[in-house]
């Protein structure tokens, strides 16, 4: 067989949706990779610019209100309102995929109070149940941030006075939502 | 803002359309520009000016083409801008034109679509993309959408069959064009209502198929193309904006809506005037917002505006207000190449305005507008663009 043939063979086996575990998506920017770190300690932590202290996000390089290249990550209140919410019935990643083949993948546009926009994977459970199907607009909600099984900091939305205080509580958010387990093929080769 | 006299716009090619293909973007542009010289009578040697936009040129560029096809460009750009591509280096073009810094410049947008291409497209799409939209469900470019139009349809009341309106509309026209992937399926409205979920409000038929192809035109001075005797057409007028309205929590309307003005006045003419209409349509709802923004109707009126305009190429739908719109079945019906989709529009409308369209010529077409958007970097498309293009005559 030749090289070729053999990679092709090789990436044939090796697709995604033949592997036994799928994850999240892993890569991130410099300072997406920031966002993580600065996260672990915190429900929520945000860059501030140290000159004109605005919030910002998605993580960036320079304030995006006075170009300030000076940007400090500050823990900051996730309190918020979404925008618009919606379900995915289909994803390019395999992990989505798998998890979307159980139930649709609820996310959000947020605003924060602090002025930001975020997107945010949506606990759904932690809504009632006439709001559960179908998440209006205006809705208040809280977001925070936890480890995903790629090992990187997301934005996971859940109604506002839900507790979250404490790490065991947010951890079980996630862990509810499938976010702290790579998804797994059971069907075999 | 100084016109576009003495330069015009000829040699529209569509190439190679394909849902898959193990060819690389080089090779799509290579064949359009070959097709476009062929068109034109001329060689490659009497190109002196080349813009490229694609998506998938990996390690490769604008400036190593050059070498790769062997051309001697005094002018070049790489304008990898998605939808407003086309329309972006048709206004860099004309001025350079103008300007006596090229004559003939080849502008070809390209793209290759092997293989689950697009999942890496699509995750490495841009830094924001990467660490804030691509790991919430992955679904590119159809998270970001499948918000914009829910929430446009909470505001404005629009429904599934007001988008339905547009997607159906280019479908009859696609069907005629025949070089539209989608080309041999026709699309009831209860295909439509029925299909698939893809997320939130959008379905099947509502988000664009990504596939391979080349699309590419000339742009010459007018003595130029006088002596080639090649069917050409006018720029009445030009505008692009990006980035506009960043107040907006979610997008609600493009840049368009400060420079449309501008655009009639300049080219002397109402949006009345417009014999065709060519938006970017990668979502029915973008449609939706480019005919409002450009006025022809009001913000919010669009769902009314498509429910009783008929925007087939022939004006055989059972609407009093005609205006065809998408004359090739837009992306929505064509296939979306990567960005040679900001191209489409601009390469249908020089068909159409010469008179070459085939199948699906517009009778008695004079003016056409032709608008563009893309980029969506996270929560929002950044790019806008619009032109007013003429036939010889006008």
């Amino acid at each position: 067989m030749s090289k070729w043939q053999t990679m092709r063979k090789r990436l044939k086996l090796n697709r995604p949706s033949r592997r036994r575990y799928a994850r999240p998506p892993r890569q991130r920017t410099p300072v997406g990779m920031d966002f993580t770190a600065a996260n672990l300690a915190v429900p929520l932590a945000l860059q501030c610019c140290t000159d004109c202290g605005a919030v910002q996000y998605p993580p960036r390089e320079v304030c995006a209100n006075c170009l300030c290249g000076s940007l400090k990550w500050r823990p900051a209140s996730g309190n918020g309102r979404v925008l618009a919410s919606v379900t995915l019935h289909h994803s390019l990643w395999e992990f989505f995929k798998r998890r979307i083949g159980a139930a649709p993948w609820p996310v959000a546009t947020i605003r924060l109070d602090c002025e930001v926009t975020v997107f945010a994977h949506v606990a759904a459970q932690t809504f009632d149940n006439t709001a559960r199907r179908d998440i209006a607009a205006g809705t208040a909600v809280t977001v925070f941030s936890h480890s995903d099984c790629s090992r990187n900091a997301v934005l996971i939305a859940v109604a506002a006075n839900t507790p979250i205080g404490t790490r065991a509580q947010r951890s079980a958010i996630a862990e509810q939502l499938g976010l702290t387990q790579p998804a797994e093929f059971t069907g075999g080769i | 803002m100084k016109d576009y006299s003495g330069v015009v716009i000829a040699a529209p090619i569509s190439f190679g359309y394909a849902k898959q293909s193990p060819r690389g973007a080089n090779w799509f542009i290579g064949n359009t520009l070959r097709e476009m010289l062929r068109s034109a009578g001329l060689t490659k040697d009497d190109v002196d000016g080349l813009a490229i936009s694609s998506f998938s040129l990996g390690a490769d560029s604008a400036i190593t083409l050059t070498q790769h096809f062997q051309m001697s460009p005094r002018w070049i750009a790489q304008l990898p801008y998605g939808g407003a591509a086309g329309l972006i280096a048709l206004r860099r073009a004309a001025r350079a034109i103008q300007a006596g810094d090229a004559e003939v410049i080849a502008c070809v947008g390209g793209d290759g679509a092997a293989h689950r291409s697009f999942e890496g497209i699509a995750a490495n799409f841009s830094n924001f993309t990467i660490d804030a939209s691509f790991p919430y469900g992955a679904g590119g470019p159809n998270t970001a959408f499948s918000l914009i139009t829910q929430h446009y349809m909470e505001r404005f009341g629009a429904t599934r069959e007001d988008f339905a309106r547009i997607a159906l509309d280019q479908r009859y026209n696609a069907n005629h064009y025949p070089a539209a992937l989608l080309n041999h399926k026709p699309l009831s409205l209860e295909q439509y209502l029925s299909a698939r979920r893809i997320a939130g409000p959008l379905h099947m038929f509502d988000c664009v198929m990504p596939c391979a192809g080349g699309e590419g035109f000339l742009m010459l001075s007018e003595e130029r193309a006088r002596h080639l005797s090649i069917p050409c057409c006018r720029i009445l007028s030009a505008g692009e904006l990006h980035n506009a309205h960043r107040e907006d929590d979610v997008q609600l309307r493009g840049g368009w809506t400060e420079y449309a003005d501008a655009l009639y006045d300049a080219a002397g003419i109402g949006p009345k005037d417009i014999d065709i209409l060519q938006t970017y349509d990668d979502y029915p709802v973008i449609s939706m917002l480019q005919m409002e923004d450009l006025g022809f109707c009001a913000k919010g009126e669009g769902p009314a505006f498509v429910r009783d305009t008929d925007m087939r190429f022939d004006s055989s739908g059972p609407q009093e207000r005609k205006l065809p719109h998408n004359t090739s079945g837009g992306q929505l019906s064509v296939g979306q190449a990567g960005s040679a989709a900001g191209y489409l529009g601009i390469v249908e409308s020089i068909r159409q305005l010469t008179g070459q369209a085939g199948p699906n010529q517009v009778s008695g077409a004079h003016r056409a507008m032709v608008s563009g958007f893309g980029m969506i970097n996270y929560d929002r498309g950044l790019c806008s663009a619009a032109a007013i293009l003429g036939s010889a005559e006008t």
